[in-house]
């Protein structure tokens, strides 16, 4: 008489798995359409005030920033999505659309990162330069 | 359901417009402006990235994303340029 002791049909673990990647990539959508209504309010707040030239031109860069760092945060769900894809072995069709999806997500999140890196550098050299008064310039 | 990514997207898209025009009226320039309408732009492209696209929705997107990001990077670079 043979036992046959299976601990988690294949079938179930391509269900778990597939709802799992739906969560993650959900999550990952919904923290990208977050940062667009935040992103839309703050420009629209931003618009619509009555700040001067120099704060107008800080403040939307700093916007900019906050609208890519939401984008990074969710492409990254989104990538571990992909990784958790992988953990079952799909037909040759899914691993190239799976393999052109993290290819375009991850060259946006290198790009993105670069982004986000110069714009911080150019909020940091916009806050430490001098004031225009303090150019030593005679009155 | 399954139309819920294409819904946002389309609503992310329509955000960005309005967006766009208040970032316009923010910087006084065109060019910030276009720059935030790409930002959207690419987030709409991301959202209708999620669920299951299949081959022409990855096509399509990632097309799409490509020429956002060339248009971005050429918006940049025009930025860059030295004035005369």
């Amino acid at each position: 008489m043979t036992v046959s002791a299976e601990p988690l049909p294949e079938s179930d673990l391509r269900e778990v798995i597939g709802l799992l990647v739906r969560l993650i990539e959900s999550a990952g959508a919904l923290i990208i359409f977050t940062g667009a209504v935040w992103a839309f309010v703050q420009f629209l707040r931003a618009g619509t005030g009555g700040a001067g030239g120099g704060a107008r031109v800080d403040g939307f860069n700093r916007i900019r920033l906050g609208l890519g760092r939401f984008l990074v945060l969710g492409l990254e769900f989104q990538l571990a999505g992909d990784v958790l894809r992988t953990a079952v072995a799909p037909s040759f069709t899914e691993i190239g659309q799976l393999a052109a999806i993290a290819a375009i997500r991850t060259a946006l999140n290198y790009f993105l990162g670069r982004e986000i890196a110069q714009e911080r550098a150019e909020i940091e050299r916009a806050a430490s330069a001098p004031p225009p008064a303090a150019t030593g310039r005679p009155a | 359901m399954t139309d819920a990514p294409h819904l946002a997207a389309v609503a992310v898209t329509v955000l960005g417009l309005a967006a766009a025009v208040a970032a316009g009226r923010l910087t006084r320039a065109v060019r910030p402006a276009l720059a935030v309408l790409l930002d959207f732009l690419t987030a709409a492209g991301l959202i209708g990235l999620s669920g299951d696209p299949g081959w022409d929705g990855v096509l399509t997107a990632a097309a799409v994303i490509a020429l956002r990001r060339l248009l971005g990077a050429g918006l940049r670079l025009s930025r860059a340029a030295p004035r005369r």
